[in-house]
């Protein structure tokens, strides 16, 4: 497989792919590439941080779904703050060093498609292990189960909905954002199907409860069918329409391939998709098409914070000593894992980007890997005082982010590469006609620098 | 390329010639400063308690739902034989005796939501409460009449909701030379040096190149122009108080901005409310009072209108921990000099009619607020904004 393939493949499908790596890739065909892709994905590694203090409380308690005192709620909440910070950061590793590279570039995508936030972590953990889990399985039962989950019937009110007093917010968002899209159903059809949804409910564990008496056993007219529906007839119901196939695979084409739709391409994936939900037949359909790999599509999006970060600790291995400053960190570029602005989740796109977070993201490699330096040394001369500016660098702005940052494996592993290798390695798409002029009339004092040069560079934020 | 031909290029790319248009438009505000409209919006996060802040002190449901959290009567400074405000709030009295502060009682919006994010969400984003929207409603006011990305600026370290556009977002800054330091490192000047507009609109990386550029002209923008006064004001010493302190900065230096987002927080107030609720209100109307202050001295004051909201009021009854639960509607405070409906605005809202959860009943959706702001102050068409016509009120 050609080099820039697999490079735009990684890039998608992961946050960017090491020069060994892609070496021992670029002997293989595409086929054997994206099936290896599948293997390496194949297991499911929960992500989990160590919530036994919670659990503790919750079978102390002896009554299952008994309330819990004020004060005890008080603990775990406070608990439950500090673990949902350790989880963002557990997330962001495994982001980083994951070998199921799809399944969690997967479980990202989902986790902003199935948009959900909750305040226990026990909850929000199982929320999304359950994201990974059926990342690429099937649709159908991912919707049951996400309808099912604590955190959802807790985010969207599932648990308020009940026979004498039905509560919509559910019923309509998964029509809405999780199915259909907008402008495909009906008052009507939300409000047949709200009542189909009544019952569901949780215990302190986080289990799934159905609360029989609260469910409206009454016959709902849905999409012309007519019937005593469950939760589950419902979404079977609504993933015979068509329609749902293609907007999860707009989606889908949206994310991994462009930000501007190609009908023909969206309705070939969802030809695919409607036959039996199943994701991964859909995303090995995208990936071994020959499409996803036109020209147009290679360098043309703009990275989320989370791949722009992910794709630096990538390359360059680094460590906050405060774990909070990352978490500020994706506040300050408008992404913070966990926790969503609502649940239509993030745009995405060029609405990544505003006057703040572009300058940040300009700055940012050599604020966390260089001290917040970039060389502008002419060629001919040499940065003599590289070390003293670094140190007027660090004074200045070094304070804001403390990292520790592992600049020897990225030296290993760029060893037998040569600078003038490094823009393929490390930029998805051409360098504008001014900027490379600008790069070639100055010195490349080391690796190291060069390095941070590119990364500084409007184009290291596309992918 | 040769260094010779290199430097030649970069001292031609300084001449004004080679500077894409849309860059010297930023250059070329006009600085007239009168008449020019503002608005300052400030947002009490955590859901302050409006019932112990502007208080029905002949009501006896007040009393009787509140036996150790109500004020007592003789700790409220009246405004009228029935209504007053918690004592932290004198400087607000000082406001509504010369007629800068117009309060309207029970705002809210339909099928009240009772937690914060959402709640919070609603206000911000201007929606019905069972929609959900990816922009605000200052950012779409700056989609549809914002210039500048610094048409509307927010005085934190990060945006709200409220200020993201479809297109455009308002800016974020605390201290504007800590963020033009962060933008103006040469290579960055270096490496845009010779584009010319046509070229960067197209496609993402030409995005990418425009909004860097538009980002370090609006750095530099609101640095040069704010540094240019400086304020001999007072301000309390918290983080509230230097927002409002910043806010003033950037008004009477001239800075072309229409919006300005701050916010205080910690209105939370489950347990032992009284003192919390008292400190906090009393960081807000001392700041208010220094900065109203600053703008009067500076001429200014005329031309800016003070909007103060918080997502929800809290439940009438105090809970067992002396404090409050989440509720509904509440009261929002408006601060100009050129108000139509100085004082109260509408009557206190009843006690006794309450809904299923103890909680108020609203009166004004807060989207009437908004509009009559945005058509009345801002002279926009609020439809525009809102995405829908709402009914306007009465109080500029």
């Amino acid at each position: 497989m050609k080099a820039k393939h697999i490079q735009h493949l990684y890039r998608r499908i992961g946050f960017g792919i090491l020069p060994s790596e892609l070496n021992k890739l670029s002997k293989k065909s595409k086929k054997e590439v994206v099936n290896n892709l599948f293997k390496s994905s194949k297991n499911i590694t929960p992500l989990e941080v160590d919530t036994s203090e919670i659990k503790n409380i919750f079978s102390g308690s002896m009554m299952m779904n008994s309330k819990l005192d004020p004060e005890t709620r008080r603990k775990i909440q406070k608990i439950s703050r500090k673990k949902q910070i350790e989880l963002n950061v557990a997330w962001v590793d495994r982001l980083t060093n994951s070998p199921e590279v799809l399944r969690e570039k997967m479980t990202l995508f989902w986790a902003n498609h199935f948009v959900c936030e909750d305040n226990s972590i026990t909850y929000i953990q199982q929320f999304n292990n359950t994201l990974r889990k059926h990342a690429m399985g099937n649709f159908k039962d991912f919707v049951n189960a996400v309808s099912k989950e604590a955190a959802m019937t807790k985010y969207l009110n599932t648990k308020q909905n009940r026979k004498q007093k039905p509560n919509e917010n559910f019923a309509r968002e998964l029509m809405e954002l999780f199915t259909l899209g907008e402008g495909h159903y009906n008052e009507e059809d939300i409000k047949e199907s709200a009542k189909a949804f009544t019952g569901y409910s949780h215990n302190l564990q986080g289990e799934f409860v159905f609360r029989k008496r609260q469910h409206d056993e009454s016959e709902k007219t849905f999409f012309g069918k007519t019937g005593n529906f469950s939760g589950e007839d419902i979404v079977a119901i609504i993933l015979e329409q068509k329609q749902c196939a293609t907007y999860i695979c707009g989606k889908i084409y949206r994310y991994f391939v462009n930000d501007a739709i190609d009908e023909k391409h969206v309705n070939a994936m969802a030809n695919v998709f409607y036959k039996n939900y199943d994701i991964e037949n859909l995303m090995r359909f995208v990936l071994t098409s020959d499409w996803f790999y036109d020209e147009k599509h290679i360098g043309t999006k703009i990275k989320s914070p989370i791949e722009f970060l992910v794709g630096i600790k990538t390359l360059v291995p680094t460590k906050f000593k405060n774990p909070k400053q990352l978490l500020y960190l994706q506040k300050l570029l408008g992404q913070t894992l966990l926790d969503p602005p609502n649940v239509a989740g993030w745009k995405g796109g060029r609405n990544w980007i505003d006057s703040n977070t572009i300058v940040l993201r300009l700055k940012l490699p050599s604020l966390l890997l260089n001290n917040a330096y970039i060389s502008k040394v002419k060629q001919g001369q040499d940065d003599a005082q590289i070390e003293a500016k670094k140190e007027v660098f660090k004074k200045n702005f070094g304070k804001f982010y403390r990292t520790e940052v592992n600049w020897d494996y990225f030296n290993n592993q760029f060893k037998n590469v040569e600078m003038k290798e490094f823009q393929n390695h490390l930029l998805a798409c051409e360098v504008n006609e001014t900027a490379k002029q600008y790069l070639n009339a100055l010195d490349k004092v080391s690796k190291q620098e060069y390095c941070i040069q590119l990364m500084s560079l409007p184009e290291y934020q596309m992918c | 390329m040769d260094r010779r031909k290199f430097l030649k290029q970069s001292s031609l790319a300084s001449s004004l010639f080679m500077v894409p248009s849309f860059v010297r438009a930023f250059e070329q505000v006009a600085s007239s400063k009168l008449g020019y409209k503002r608005l300052v919006i400030i947002q009490l996060s955590g859901g302050n308690d409006g019932l112990n802040t502007v208080i029905p002190f002949r009501n006896d449901l007040y009393y009787k739902e509140r036996p150790t959290l109500s004020i007592a009567k003789n700790d409220i400074i009246k405004l009228n034989d029935e209504v007053g405000l918690h004592s932290s709030l004198e400087p607000l009295k000082k406001l509504y005796d010369k007629g800068y502060l117009s309060i309207i009682n029970n705002v809210g919006y339909p099928n009240p939501v009772r937690s914060h994010f959402r709640s919070m969400d609603i206000w911000q984003t201007a929606t019905d409460s069972n929609e959900f929207s990816q922009s605000g409603w200052v950012g779409r006011y700056l989609d549809n009449y914002g210039k500048q990305p610094y048409s509307a600026i927010e005085i934190d370290e990060s945006l709200s909701l409220a200020m993201k556009g479809e297109n455009t977002n308002a800016i974020a800054t605390q201290n504007a030379k800590t963020f033009y330091n962060l933008s103006k490192d040469p290579y960055f000047k270096n490496i845009h040096n010779h584009q010319n507009d046509a070229h960067l609109s197209e496609h993402n990386l030409g995005y990418l190149y425009k909004s860097m550029i538009a980002a370090e002209s609006s750095a530099k923008y609101i640095f040069e122009t704010s540094k240019t006064v400086t304020s001999f004001q007072e301000y309390p010493n918290n983080k509230f108080g230097k927002q409002l302190k910043t806010t003033a900065q950037f008004i009477n230096s001239g800075l072309q901005t229409k919006v300005f987002y701050t916010s205080l927080g910690g209105f939370d107030t489950h347990v032992n409310q009284l003192n919390t609720q008292k400190r906090l209100l009393g960081q807000y109307a001392n700041g208010i009072e220094a900065f109203v202050q600053d703008l009067k001295d500076n001429d200014t004051f005329k031309d800016t209108l003070i909007l103060t909201f918080s997502e929800f009021g809290r439940r009438v009854k105090q809970n067992a921990s002396v404090g409050t639960d989440h509720g509904t509607a509440n009261n929002v405070f408006v601060i100009g000099e050129n108000l139509k409906t100085q004082g109260l605005y509408n009557d206190m809202a009843s006690l006794s009619d309450l809904d299923d959860n103890g909680d108020l009943k609203f009166e004004i959706d807060f989207r009437t607020i908004y509009a009559t702001v945005l058509d009345k102050w801002l002279e926009v068409d609020d439809k525009k904004v809102l995405n829908k016509s709402f009914n306007q009120l009465d109080f500029i």
